[in-house]
């Protein structure tokens, strides 16, 4: 009786439009962090994209402070951060784990700062650092829409060219792939990507949307063309199942995402038959 | 010159504020074998990089097929289509999911935008043929990572083969390879040069190689000592301004 009155209650919940809206931006998210992240994590830039999602929030306290809507300061924001980042450490001859740590951890101080001085922001600041994918309005799933069809068509049109260059650098310049510009194309969509996705996800676990399906989907395949479509595939999955535990458990929908994420990277992992591809 | 797929004049590269490579000119006609020898350090691979645009160059000109390279490195596409190049060590990150077809598939395709799925037919049995050239046919679902360091060697050979190409750079290419595997390696750049007259430059240690196989050698020791048809250009004096005199003394001494 318990479960068909939860579950009569699932689909009055699934009837209700901002659910819709919820799952929609989910999948979004979801596809768009797996395409993404999977050459991320081979170009070892997972770090990279949490550094972005950390940073976030200084992007949002300065729209805030300068009391602009924060989702338009929020996305020029983070493509002129990420550019500025990418800068810093071509010319800077230190370890890039080490200077992403100076970068997020001082753009997450700052941010909180400039935060303190808005009151009425104190109390929402559970919001920015894990998002309310509840909240998700339709101009905001328009705007995933765009950026999906645009990294799906960036990545599909140029598929040999990335390869190439994650591979080996020398051999793709030699066949006249354009390294600098095929490079900042990449991280202008992975900023605008992580922007995107902040709302939804908050600044602390949308990494693991970029990280996390993309490395299940390694493990699960042999060739490069499949691990770029499971890792996406992974990706919306576990935005459907992750929404629809939160919704019948009354959990938050972000971490249950990324829960449902782990455990499916889990389950690959002990998995038998995929040992043999872990190098 | 004017039927040469590459011309180098004067070219000068510095790496971090050190002088590399000075002033170097050669040119490589098609249907040439041109063999690059020096002892380790003397410039060899970054000459072959700056003529490539992989690295920048100082000053000098470069030209491929009529085509100069530009300050910042640039070929037009349809150019660089007709350059095959196999660096000295194909390193990589062996985590990377990709098999053997799908490495050599990508030399087929032209760098630009292009739907993934256009071409699939084509590019098969252009991988099919070039896999086969190389007797690697049987690796083509292996994954790279896999592979010994010949068999590498080998498939990396057919992502330079799998289109026809005019000029052919390869960096101490038949290293790693068997003595069965070198044969028919010579053998088969034997066959491009004079069937379809690539143009081929080569790095090389193997001077007695050189000696049987190529058409032309160059001796680089930061500026190029000497260079012209092997026999005549790989004389003792030339070989210890390249080498030094003690190697000379040891090499006639075997």
């Amino acid at each position: 009786m318990t479960i068909q009155a939860e579950l009569t209650r699932m689909f009055e919940l699934s009837q209700m439009p901002f659910m819709q809206r919820a799952l929609m931006g989910g999948i979004l998210t979801g596809l768009m962090g797996g395409l993404m992240g999977s050459f991320t994590i081979l170009r070892q830039l997972s770090f990279f994209s949490d550094a972005l999602g950390h940073s976030a929030l200084l992007g949002i306290s300065i729209g805030l402070l300068l009391g602009f809507d924060p989702s338009w300061v929020l996305l020029p924001f983070a493509v002129l951060f990420a550019l500025g980042v990418t800068y810093f450490l071509e010319r800077t001859r230190l370890w890039t784990d080490a200077l992403l740590n100076i970068v997020y951890s001082s753009s997450l101080a700052v941010g909180i700062i400039l935060l303190s001085f808005r009151d009425e922001y104190q109390g929402g600041i559970g919001h920015l650092l894990f998002g309310d994918i509840l909240a998700v309005r339709t101009a905001d799933l328009m705007f995933s829409g765009v950026l999906l069809l645009v990294c799906a068509g960036f990545i599909g049109l140029t598929l040999r060219s990335q390869i190439l260059l994650t591979l080996n650098e020398p051999m793709a310049i030699a066949r006249g792939v354009s390294v600098s510009a095929q490079r900042t194309t990449f991280i202008v969509l992975l900023s605008l990507m992580v922007g995107i996705s902040i709302k939804a996800i908050g600044v602390l676990l949308i990494s693991a949307f970029v990280v996390i399906p993309a490395c299940a989907a390694r493990l699960l395949s042999r060739k490069f063309s499949h691990y770029i479509l499971i890792s996406a595939g992974l990706g919306a999955l576990s935005a459907v199942i992750g929404m629809t535990v939160s919704a019948f458990f009354d959990l938050p929908s972000g971490p249950s995402i990324v829960t449902v994420q782990l455990s499916i990277f889990l389950l690959v992992i002990l998995a038998p038959k995929t040992q043999a591809l872990v190098p | 010159m004017s039927d040469s797929v590459l011309v180098v004049d004067g070219l000068t590269v510095y790496r971090e504020n050190h002088l590399a490579v000075q002033n170097v000119s050669f040119a490589v006609p098609a249907g040439t074998d041109a063999a690059l020898v020096g002892p380790n350090g003397a410039g060899k691979s970054t000459l072959i990089q700056a003529v490539l645009g992989i690295l920048p160059r100082q000053s000098g000109e470069v030209v491929v097929l009529g085509h100069s390279l530009s300050p910042k490195g640039d070929l037009p596409v349809a150019v660089r289509q007709h350059i095959a190049y196999l660096p000295q060590n194909f390193l990589f990150d062996r985590r990377i999911p990709i098999t053997v077809s799908e490495l050599v598939g990508l030399g087929w395709d032209r760098v630009g935008l292009q739907l993934p799925w256009v071409g699939r037919r084509a590019r098969h049995h252009a991988v099919r043929q070039a896999l086969a050239q190389v007797d690697a046919w049987h690796l083509r679902e292996q994954l790279v990572s896999g592979l010994s360091g010949g068999e590498t060697k080998r498939v990396l050979l057919a992502y330079c083969l799998v289109r026809p190409r005019r000029l052919l750079i390869l960096d101490e290419a038949p290293a790693g390879l068997d003595a069965r595997s070198e044969s028919d390696f010579y053998q088969l750049l034997y066959q491009l040069k004079k069937e379809q007259g690539w143009a081929i430059l080569q790095i090389s240690h193997d001077l007695d190689m050189v000696r049987r196989s190529c058409d032309r050698v160059l001796c680089l020791n930061r500026t190029l000592r000497c260079q012209g048809v092997p026999g005549h250009a790989l004389t003792p004096e030339n070989l210890s301004l390249a080498y030094g005199s003690e190697f000379v003394r040891y090499h006639h001494s075997c």
